[in-house]
């Protein structure tokens, strides 16, 4: 029984990380109608980045900061320069996902050459364990849940209650309509590129720091988690990535933890087949991965 | 030495020339985007492998574990290896064809091909783990002798009656009505349903023929290649199948086996010269290729959508001539 409750101290863990790349990447979806298969790479990239800051004796969550900034403007460029033109050129939704497949495959090899095939560590972690009960977490650890339910509050209180959240909303469900309307959408699409592009440069610094030491490897790893939490949710419902995070950080700590911690990303997957068949369009969206009539 | 070299070349062509096929079929044809290709291909191989050697308790054997181990004479494990190839796409099909998006499947089937090789990596039992199967026999092994000049010659000619085999059924399958129903499916899928085509079913044989063609290519190559493990089938292998028949000209045989002579060949080429000029640390050179293999994509996809050799247009006779472009994948700008 401490075995399952100690599991569960991780799952709140594994649900923060999760949850901080999940919403990165539905938003993308949901706003932009584009399914990066990138984001995994840009995570690692990002996290990267704020590796050489931390080797350069830059404090760890200073280099957080400096990794989401990354995140943001890489993003950022990637869409400027070769979604965004794609998109204006006509390119059909499979296009796209071939598209962003090459240029996560361009990402990752050319960081290669850069940052090896070895596996690092940021430097200053701290590993000092508060306990509550059976629950030990360390400090880095408790750190990171805070930090998930801030973004999360944050996005939400942007999403709610501004005029950007609700202009970004207007252009996800119809951007010819929020464009007629006098909404700037190209600026609302740059806008959406920034942030959650930091989101998930934050993401990937956080998986890497969650996971000890990590290799240039870990960005197809963490992309799967996030898509699995994603389509979980309802591809582009931030709302529904959030409870498809919680769902697999849970399920895939308690697994580990009385079956083989080596088949935590194969537990992932046979949840996302799971909904595939049963519930496609995922637990909120109506329509999501769900085709059209036929 | 130099028989060695021509027989690499052009088994390895062989070999790419029938994924390419395949996957033009899926692709090209039925706009099925299998990001799991190579899955199929890993399925032929492994039970080509499997089917081909002694039981894992061998004297010689016995320091790899594996299921199987039936040593069946030689047409038997390419065949077995076709078969596994179709029976392994049957399941993968059921799950991700039947009610998904199009571009969810893609995704879908990009991360089945992650885990599937995640799972054999770490699943030592089932056919050895990340180590691979070795000393896996030549066909006629035992027969003739292998080790000969007169073999690779002898391998060439299977490899190419093979790829002859495979082109005359893509060739069919293409100019036929089924072939049409698939176009008019991956055009405008809405419309194909409407008049009446089962478009789950039609995606659902074509991922089975393409995963049975996927299978005998994974089974040619582990003949010659004599060994098999997760790192040769690493999800970035479907891309290079991808680009290859996207610069070839999608939806065209010709264009799919040019373009498994002008990427993966070309490519595989390319390593073998750099490769001796010793360039820059040692994971440059490979990593500059794949960053290369993504810059075609996008150049081509840019440029020229259909390719080097385009398909051509089928119009019936007497048909109005139709001003609107193929735009499945990238078309006109949308006004």
């Amino acid at each position: 029984m401490s075995l399952l409750i100690a599991a569960f101290g991780f799952g709140l863990v594994s649900m923060a990380v999760i949850a901080l790349a999940a919403v990165g990447f539905t938003m993308q979806f949901g706003i932009t109608n584009m399914i990066n298969l990138a984001y995994g790479e840009v995570m690692i990239a990002s996290a990267f980045f704020a590796y050489y800051l931390n080797q350069a004796r830059v404090s760890v969550w200073i280099a957080m900061l400096g990794g989401a900034a990354f995140g943001a403007v890489f993003s950022f460029l990637i869409n400027r320069f070769v979604y965004a033109p794609f998109q204006r050129k006509g390119t059909a939704l499979l296009g796209m996902v071939i598209v962003s497949l090459a240029v996560s495959l361009m990402i990752s090899n050319a960081m290669l050459p850069i940052v090896g095939y070895f596996s690092v560590a940021y430097r200053e972690r701290f590993s000092h364990l508060l306990r509550f009960g059976d629950i030990a977490l360390s400090v880095n650890q408790i750190v990171i849940i805070g930090l998930a339910v801030a973004v999360m509050l944050a996005v939400h209180a942007l999403l709610r209650y501004t005029r950007l959240g609700k202009a970004m909303r207007a252009t996800a469900a119809n951007p010819m309509l929020a464009r007629n309307c006098g909404i700037p959408a190209n600026r609302v699409i740059d806008a959406v590129w920034l942030i959650t592009g930091s989101i998930c440069g934050l993401a990937g610094v956080v998986a890497a720091l969650d996971s000890d030491s990590f290799t240039i490897a870990s960005g197809a790893t963490f992309l799967i988690t996030a898509l699995a939490a994603a389509v979980l949710g309802g591809a582009g419902q931030p709302y529904g990535a959030m409870i498809g995070a919680v769902i697999i950080g849970l399920v895939t700590e308690l697994s580990a933890a009385v079956w083989a911690p080596d088949y935590k990303q194969v537990v992932a997957f046979a949840i996302l087949v799971l909904v595939m068949v049963l519930r496609p369009q995922g637990l909120l969206a109506k329509r999501g991965a769900l085709a059209a009539a036929g | 030495m130099n028989t060695y070299y021509a027989a690499n070349l052009l088994i390895f062509a062989g070999v790419d020339i029938i994924a390419c096929l395949a996957l033009n079929l899926q692709f090209g044809v039925s706009g099925v985007v299998n990001f799991s290709f190579i899955v199929f291909q890993a399925a032929g191989a492994y039970a080509a492998a499997v089917l081909s050697m002694p039981p894992d308790t061998a004297p010689d054997y016995s320091f790899q574990i594996y299921v199987g181990g039936y040593q069946l004479p030689f047409p038997l494990p390419w065949i077995g290896g076709a078969i596994v190839g179709g029976l392994v796409a049957l399941p993968v099909g059921v799950v991700v064809l039947r009610r998904l998006r199009a571009d969810y499947q893609a995704i879908a089937l990009l991360v089945t091909s992650i885990i599937a090789n995640t799972v054999i990596n770490n699943a030592r039992p089932l056919l050895n783990g990340a180590a691979g199967l070795a000393l896996v026999p030549q066909p006629l092994d035992g027969l003739v002798n292998t080790s000969t000049n007169s073999y690779q010659y002898l391998y060439i000619a299977l490899t190419a009656i093979s790829v002859a085999i495979v082109w005359f059924i893509a060739a069919r399958i293409v100019n036929s009505p089924y072939g049409r129903t698939l176009r008019a499916m991956r055009e405008n899928e809405l419309a194909a349903s409407a008049l009446g085509k089962n478009s789950t079913a039609l995606k659902m044989t074509i991922f089975v023929v393409g995963g049975a063609i996927a299978g005998l290519s994974g089974a040619i190559l582990v003949g010659f290649l004599q060994v098999w493990a997760p790192s040769t089938w690493l999800y970035p292998e479907t891309i290079i199948l991808f680009a290859a028949v996207i610069v070839g000209g999608r939806g065209n045989n010709v264009g799919a086996i040019l373009g498994a002579l002008l990427v993966p060949v070309g490519f595989e080429e390319v390593t073998r010269l750099l490769g001796r000029m010793n360039i820059g640390p040692p994971n440059l050179i490979p990593a500059l290729e794949w960053v290369c293999i993504g810059l075609l994509i996008l150049g081509f996809l840019w440029f020229r959508p259909k390719g080097v050799v385009p398909e051509q247009r089928r119009v019936f006779p007497g048909a109005l001539a139709v001003e609107e472009e193929t735009r499945w994948v990238v078309g006109k700008r949308a006004r």
